[in-house]
Formats: C-alpha cells, sequence, structure tokens
C-alpha cells in the first residue's frame, strides 16, 4: 500500500503541498491531472528521490518518510525508461534483481529472451519500456511507480504492455501508481483515481466517481464533462414536483430562506437524496442528490443526455428534465455523434449513436428536445 | 522563366559572401597552421633524431609527460568531486566557486606561478611547513605538478562539470530504487555514462599541462621541463638549437590532440 499523509515537497520552484493519498495494498491508483500539476513530483517525492519538507510517507506499511530510495522497496518507471545504456538488456533487467531467478522469470514473462544479449539502442520504444518495467519488477518491489510508461507507444503496442503489466499485477498483487494522461487508461487500468493540479491533490477515490461526480467544475472540465453550468442550486418545491415547468411555479414560492449564499445540504440528515433545482441562464434542472445550496456548477455527461423529436409527457417518459431546442452543430465520430444543441442560449451537448442522427435525420438547424434525468445532473 | 533582378542580386550577394567567409577562414587556419608546421618541418626531423643523443632533451621530456601524467591524475582525484557536486547539486556560492575556479584560466601564467611561490616558496608558512617535513616545492618537480595543476585543472574541472551534466539524473534514480547508494549509483550508472567525456577533460588537462611554461618558469627553471629547454635554448643559443626541442613538444601535445579527436569521433559515431 502507498499512503501519504499531509506531504509537502519541494522540487526547484515548484511544490507539493498537503497531499494526502491511499492507495490500498494490491490496488492499481492513477493519477491524472494536466501538465506540471506535480504527477511525477509527486512519484519521485514517494520513491525518495525527492525529500518531503512535511509529513508522511507509508510504503507497504512502513514508515519510509526518512528513508533513502533503496531502503523503500519500490522500482520506478519513467515515460523515456532510462535504461543504462551501457549495459545490456540482460544486464538491465538483473541491475536490481532480488534474485538470479527472478531476473529470469521476468525475462520469460514479458517475453524478452530474445532481447537478453541485445544493446538498449537497437530496441523499438515499447521494447524499451517493457524492460524498464522488467527491470523495476526483477527487484520484487511492494509497489511499482509509473510515469506515463506507455504514452509514447503506438496503440497496438500500448495494449500489450498493459495486457502484460495487467496480468503481472494480478498474479503479484503489488501496489501500483501510475501517471498517466490517457482517462480510457485511467478508466480501465485503475481501482483509484487521484485527480492533482498545481501540486495539490483535488480528488480521490473510485475512477468512474470521478469522472462521474467530479468535486469541482474545474474537474469536470479537465476530466472531458463536455456540460459544465455554472449556476445556483435551491431548494426544490416540492420532491414530487416532476418537469422544469412544475419547478418554474414553485421557485418562488418555496424558496430557500436561506436564499443563494446557504451552504445547508440539500440532502436530509439521514443522507438520503432530496430534490433540488438548479437554475443556469434561462434553464432549470431538477436535480436529485446530496447537493449544497447556493452558487454550484452542474455537470451532466454528454453521454447521459437524450435527443428526442418531441417532448414526452409523464406518461411516457421518466426523463424529469426536458427542454426544447435546435441543434448548433453535429460532429461525426465514427459510430457516435457530438450534438451541440441551443436551449434557451445555454448550449448543451449530447453524445448520440450516428444511427440516432440518421434515424431522427438530425442535422444543424433542426428543432429537437433534449432530455436528462435528475439524477444524470451531479452538483459540485 | 525569367528571374527578377532582386533574386539575381540575392544570388550574387550569396556567392560573394560566400567567398569572402572562405577567404577569412583560410587565412585564419594558415595563421594557426603556418607555424606549427614550419617548425615540425624544421626541426622535427632533427628534434626526433636528436633525441638518441641529445640527453637533456629526452630527460625533458620525460619530465614533461610524468609531472603532467601526475598532475592530471591529481586533477582528476581533486577535482571530480567537486564538478559533480556543482553539475547535481544547487548550494550557496556555487556561482562563486564557478567562477573562483576559472580565475586560474584569465589571469597571466607568469603571475599564476608568483602567486604559486609567495604559497608554497620556502619563506612561506606552507612552503616551510613542506620544507620542513623534507617536501621542497620550488626548483623541484613538485613545483612543476603545482604550476602544472593550477593552470589546468580548471580546464578539467570545467569539462567534466559540463559531462556530468549532460548525463540525466533520473538514471541515477533508476538506480537507487533499483537498491544502489549513491555511491554504488554513481560508481556503476553515472561514471560508466561520463567515462569518454571525462576522458576527453583529462586529455585536455594532461596537454595544457604539458604545454604550460610560464607559471612553471618561475616556480622551477630546474630541473628543465621541454618548454623551458626550448626557451633556454633559445635564450641561450638562438633559434636553430631551440628547433629541435621544439618541435618534438609540438608532436608531443598532437598526441593528446588526437586522442581527443578519436574521442570525438567515437562519442559522434556512438550516439
Amino acid at each position: 500500500m502507498i499512503s501519504l499523509q499531509g506531504v509537502s515537497a519541494k522540487a526547484g520552484d515548484f511544490r507539493l503541498v498537503d497531499i494526502t493519498i491511499d492507495v490500498p495494498q494490491g490496488e492499481y491508483g492513477v493519477v491524472i491531472g494536466p501538465a506540471g500539476s506535480g504527477k511525477t513530483t509527486l512519484l519521485e517525492t514517494i520513491a525518495g528521490v525527492i525529500r518531503t519538507t512535511a509529513g508522511r510517507i507509508i510504503v507497504a506499511g512502513a514508515d519510509v518518510t526518512a528513508a533513502a530510495p533503496e531502503h523503500r522497496r519500490l522500482g520506478i518507471v519513467y515515460q523515456h525508461a532510462y535504461l543504462f545504456p551501457h549495459l545490456t538488456v540482460r544486464e538491465n533487467i538483473e541491475y536490481g534483481a532480488s534474485t538470479a531467478k527472478s531476473a529470469a522469470d521476468i525475462t520469460a514473462q514479458f517475453e524478452l529472451g530474445p532481447l537478453a544479449n541485445r544493446s538498449i539502442h537497437s530496441l523499438s520504444g515499447g521494447e524499451r519500456q517493457l524492460v524498464a518495467i522488467a527491470r523495476a519488477l526483477a527487484r520484487q518491489p511492494d509497489v511499482l511507480l509509473l510515469d506515463e510508461p506507455f504514452s509514447a507507444l503506438d496503440p497496438r503496442t500500448r495494449d500489450r504492455a498493459r495486457r502484460m503489466l495487467r496480468s503481472i499485477h494480478n498474479q503479484r498483487r503489488f501496489t501500483v501508481l501510475q501517471v498517466t494522461h490517457d482517462f480510457v487508461e485511467a478508466g480501465t487500468l485503475g481501482n483509484v483515481a487521484i485527480v492533482m493540479d498545481a501540486g495539490r491533490v483535488l480528488q480521490q477515490g473510485d475512477p468512474s466517481n470521478v469522472f462521474t461526480k467530479p468535486a469541482s467544475a474545474y474537474i469536470a472540465d479537465f476530466v472531458g464533462a463536455e456540460n459544465v453550468f455554472a449556476g445556483t442550486v435551491r431548494a426544490s418545491a416540492s420532491e414530487h414536483d416532476t418537469t422544469e415547468h412544475d419547478i418554474a411555479e414553485h421557485d418562488t414560492s418555496e424558496r430557500n430562506p436561506n436564499g443563494r449564499d446557504s451552504t445547508e445540504r440539500a440532502g436530509g440528515a439521514d443522507g438520503q437524496n432530496r430534490a433540488a433545482e438548479f437554475s443556469t441562464g434561462a434553464l432549470r434542472f431538477y436535480v436529485v442528490g446530496e447537493v449544497t445550496f447556493g452558487a454550484a456548477h452542474a455537470v451532466i455527461r454528454a453521454e447521459e443526455v437524450a435527443l428526442s423529436a418531441t417532448r414526452s409527457t409523464r406518461a411516457e417518459s421518466s426523463v424529469q428534465n426536458q427542454f426544447a431546442g435546435k441543434i448548433v452543430e453535429i460532429l461525426n465520430s465514427g459510430p457516435l455523434a457530438r450534438v451541440a444543441v441551443n436551449a434557451s442560449g445555454t448550449i448543451i451537448v449530447a453524445m448520440v449513436t450516428a444511427r440516432s442522427v440518421r434515424d431522427l435525420e438530425l442535422r444543424a438547424g433542426s428543432d429537437v428536445v433534449v432530455g436528462f434525468k435528475a439524477t444524470a445532473v451531479h452538483i459540485c | 522563366m525569367n528571374r527578377s533582378p532582386t533574386v539575381e542580386l540575392g544570388g550574387a550577394r550569396r556567392a560573394m559572401l560566400t567567398v569572402v567567409v572562405a577567404l577569412v577562414s583560410s587565412l585564419f587556419l594558415l595563421f594557426i597552421l603556418a607555424p606549427v608546421v614550419g617548425l615540425v618541418a624544421s626541426g622535427g626531423g632533427r628534434g626526433i633524431a636528436s633525441l638518441g643523443s641529445d640527453s637533456e632533451l629526452r630527460s625533458a621530456l620525460l619530465l614533461t609527460a610524468t609531472t603532467a601524467t601526475v598532475a592530471t591524475v591529481l586533477g582528476i582525484l581533486g577535482a571530480t568531486p567537486l564538478a559533480y557536486l556543482m553539475a547535481r547539486r544547487a548550494f550557496p556560492g556555487r556561482a562563486v566557486v564557478a567562477a573562483l575556479m576559472d580565475l586560474p584560466l584569465v589571469i597571466p601564467h607568469p603571475v599564476a606561478g608568483i602567486a604559486l611561490l609567495l604559497v608554497l616558496g620556502r619563506g612561506s608558512s606552507l612552503g616551510g611547513a613542506l620544507y620542513a617535513a623534507g617536501i621542497r616545492v620550488a626548483g623541484s618537480p613538485v613545483g612543476i605538478i603545482a604550476a602544472m595543476l593550477f593552470v589546468s585543472a580548471p580546464l578539467y574541472l570545467s569539462a567534466a562539470r559540463e559531462t556530468f551534466a549532460r548525463v540525466d539524473p533520473r538514471y541515477e534514480a533508476v538506480a537507487r530504487t533499483l537498491g544502489d547508494n549513491a555511491w554504488r549509483a554513481f560508481r556503476r550508472v553515472t561514471l560508466p555514462l561520463s567515462l569518454r567525456g571525462l576522458t576527453a577533460a583529462a586529455v585536455v588537462m594532461w596537454a595544457r599541462a604539458v604545454s604550460e611554461f610560464g607559471a612553471i618558469v618561475i616556480l622551477t627553471y630546474n630541473p628543465k621541463v621541454a618548454s623551458v629547454l626550448s626557451y633556454d635554448r633559445f635564450t641561450s643559443y638562438g633559434l636553430s638549437e631551440a628547433l629541435p626541442a621544439a618541435a618534438v613538444l609540438v608532436v608531443l601535445a598532437l598526441i593528446p590532440l588526437a586522442a581527443l579527436r578519436a574521442l570525438r569521433t567515437g562519442d559522434a559515431l556512438s550516439r
């Protein structure tokens, strides 16, 4: 496991500030964040290459805050592999191997036997990365730190490398912390996602939660949420309200007495979800969840937005939020299409199938109804 | 197709510029090469032939090579850790240390000799202490080594520092996570990756030490190194007598130059 408790560190002019993260034993953590957010610095701080200025680092149950890198029982693999150029592939893998057998086993497992006597200058990018990972694993570390190891590889090689790593991780169950820019990689490989920016951790948790329930508009934007709206959350008129028209009718009569700056949670004391209303521009969304009253952002993933030719009645659909609008743009992307709709001055993006675009005869300028469920709206 | 007059003029101007650059470069190369080639052509044959009979020249050459080698070894031992430190660590006063280490390169070498004499001469406290311990600096090979070290070590330090700086510290970081302590990571990774650059730096230092005259002549006139012998023969017997020693010294200096070229060619091929 990897546990950082209030860790701060300094690398040149850059600072990591009060980092607290947990990746349980045997889990696969992914660190995502924009360039320069401190992801590599975080890995190097865990590795002991950069010293901490505050906090504690626990690796595999041991406090290694003051330990030298060679005593932390972890391996690090950088994007550029950093294979030792004066050594052969075999010598690289054997460099820090715990035993000769461990080096031989990992060489076989990564199918690197035929390359063993080659100079590293003759290897392809993918081969280099596999050798670098094999070299780190030959030491049988408790923790493997990966700094975008697959980002420079072609898609086929990347898939192969990921498969091999996943397979050996499943066998040995060491803890992994991987930096990546690739959200697909983060979603498919990781059990724990950590979002960083400007040397701080903004959010951590289950990757699907980070993608569907980002903690802030910034994270939502960073993880690729198409619909992020600034607005205000108010108490809903009634949990029995079902359309935006009804909500609008109750808006003035049952407004939250604390007003727009209130921070009262809309969720009940028992932790159950409650209905609320989110206003952005001329639109009002019906929202269900544990939300905070006042200024907030609503995030709706484009995949959660549906398009139809006509507005459904309550008897026909459970979709609570429906808005008439006009299509402003359709971008085709293989079997999917990204459709931008102007609904009362607010652009809402829907990701629908190309087949739906064809069947509904959607084109720029078409009138459509945009719909999404109240539970598809995440307030942050 | 008609070309515009501007293009024609541009082409002519470019051609003229090429001719001027070639002419200036040739004159510059000639200025450097002519004296060296003239010297070797005039005295090289005689110098090499006289090696068999001229024991003073033989001794001077041997002394030059030996003291330059000792100075280079001392320079490597003393300057390598400092070069590494300056390449890897940001510490207070690093810029000042770098400037101080360049000082011997900019002060006139006879002045360097005088400064060394002040510190290492028998009249100084350090020189006196060394003399009391049986180590005579001025007027001995020790003085020659000291003078050579003083004027040529900064060249090694500067080149070694650049060499270490070119080795990405992440190689060491990886080696550390693979179980090496700092010294082992340096020895097993950084040193092999820097070896070619450090060797080139040592060759430059050795060549500079071999060619030193100004500081040595102040500190130790006798026994004579090759450069002092050339000067001595020139002032005592004239140009003709100085030629063989001077030409052989040039040949001696050409050896490290050739080695340096070979190292750099190898470096380019390995990239």
